[in-house]
């Protein structure tokens, strides 16, 4: 082997650790299809509510969407690795979905809720506080554009007429969830198809 | 002139070198979600986990869940210095390259 070839091939090694690395510590943007899947239920949800006004269905979207995401990662072919900063952020979805399920249950049928706007504030800047752990967590400024997005939401919310509100909420979900959720699922095929050609 | 280090022929081979490399990222993983990064077949993978394990870089943990086997692997403390010392090598090795 000429001294070319064999510092490519050096080079080549030096790649693949640091992209099977990279892949082992990936960890959100595996998660992709879940922000596209909780988008899609937060927007069945909020126009059940609006159009049926049936009330409860927020906790019957909810619980729907807790139940397919559970079954989404049941069905995965292989349990992701443990890893410390996969712990985390897992936690922190869970603590926020746990959190949002408890409190506007109860907000709701404790007749506390009273308009839609305190619903669209509250709930803007707990999925914005859960975006901002992760992408501090992550060093991931991507997400952190989110946060900002969900917390100009509830800020429209507080200050804002209901319907200004409501579109600013959509908005948020669109953005946040289903384009955010789109791209990390994107991300996610990229980095396969680049540790594939490498590996 | 210094004299160019060797590079550790154990982790030279490329699939094992993927396989530490995953393993140095994570605190444990399943044979199954190795062969899904690696793209490797159950065979091949069984083998190169087999040298790494003989030669003392990654433990094995083989449990039953739910009556179906599973391999957990994890890099032990001799893996990660023995990757450590393989980068340093190829770093020189680049070094004297350019």
């Amino acid at each position: 082997m000429n001294a070319n070839a064999e510092e490519m091939d050096l080079r080549e090694r030096l790649d693949l650790m640091q992209k099977m690395i990279a892949e082992g510590r990936r960890k959100q943007e595996s998660w992709g299809w879940t922000f596209v899947l909780w988008g899609i239920a937060y927007y069945v949800a909020f126009f059940w509510d609006w159009l049926a006004s049936f009330p409860l269905a927020w906790p019957i979207t909810m619980a729907a969407g807790g139940v397919l995401t559970f079954i989404g990662f049941s069905r995965r072919k292989y349990r992701a690795p443990e890893t410390t900063i996969g712990r985390a952020i897992a936690s922190i979805w869970i603590a926020t979905g746990v959190s949002m399920f408890i409190l506007f249950d109860a907000m709701g049928f404790g007749m506390h809720m009273g308009e839609a706007r305190v619903f669209f504030a509250a709930a803007s800047a707990m999925i914005g506080l859960a975006n901002a752990a992760c992408s501090l967590t992550l060093k991931w400024k991507a997400e952190f554009l989110c946060a900002i997005v969900w917390w100009a939401a509830a800020i429209v919310a507080c200050f804002c007429n209901l319907v200004t509100a409501g579109v600013a909420f959509l908005a948020a979900i669109f953005i946040c969830q289903i384009v955010f959720g789109a791209y990390m699922m994107v991300l996610e095929s990229r980095q396969r198809r680049q540790v594939a050609r490498h590996a | 002139m210094p004299e160019l280090p060797e590079l550790n022929p154990v982790i030279h081979g490329k699939l094992r070198l993927a396989l530490l490399s995953l393993l140095a990222g994570v605190e444990e993983a399943e044979f199954t979600w190795l062969r899904a990064k690696t793209g490797s077949t159950d065979g091949n993978l069984g083998a190169q986990l087999m040298k790494l394990e003989e030669a003392g870089y990654v433990a094995v943990e083989k449990k039953f869940v739910q009556r179906k086997p599973q391999s957990i692997y994890r890099m032990t403390e001799a893996g990660r210095e023995a990757l450590q010392e393989y980068v340093q090598a190829l770093k020189q090795l680049l070094g004297a390259a350019i």
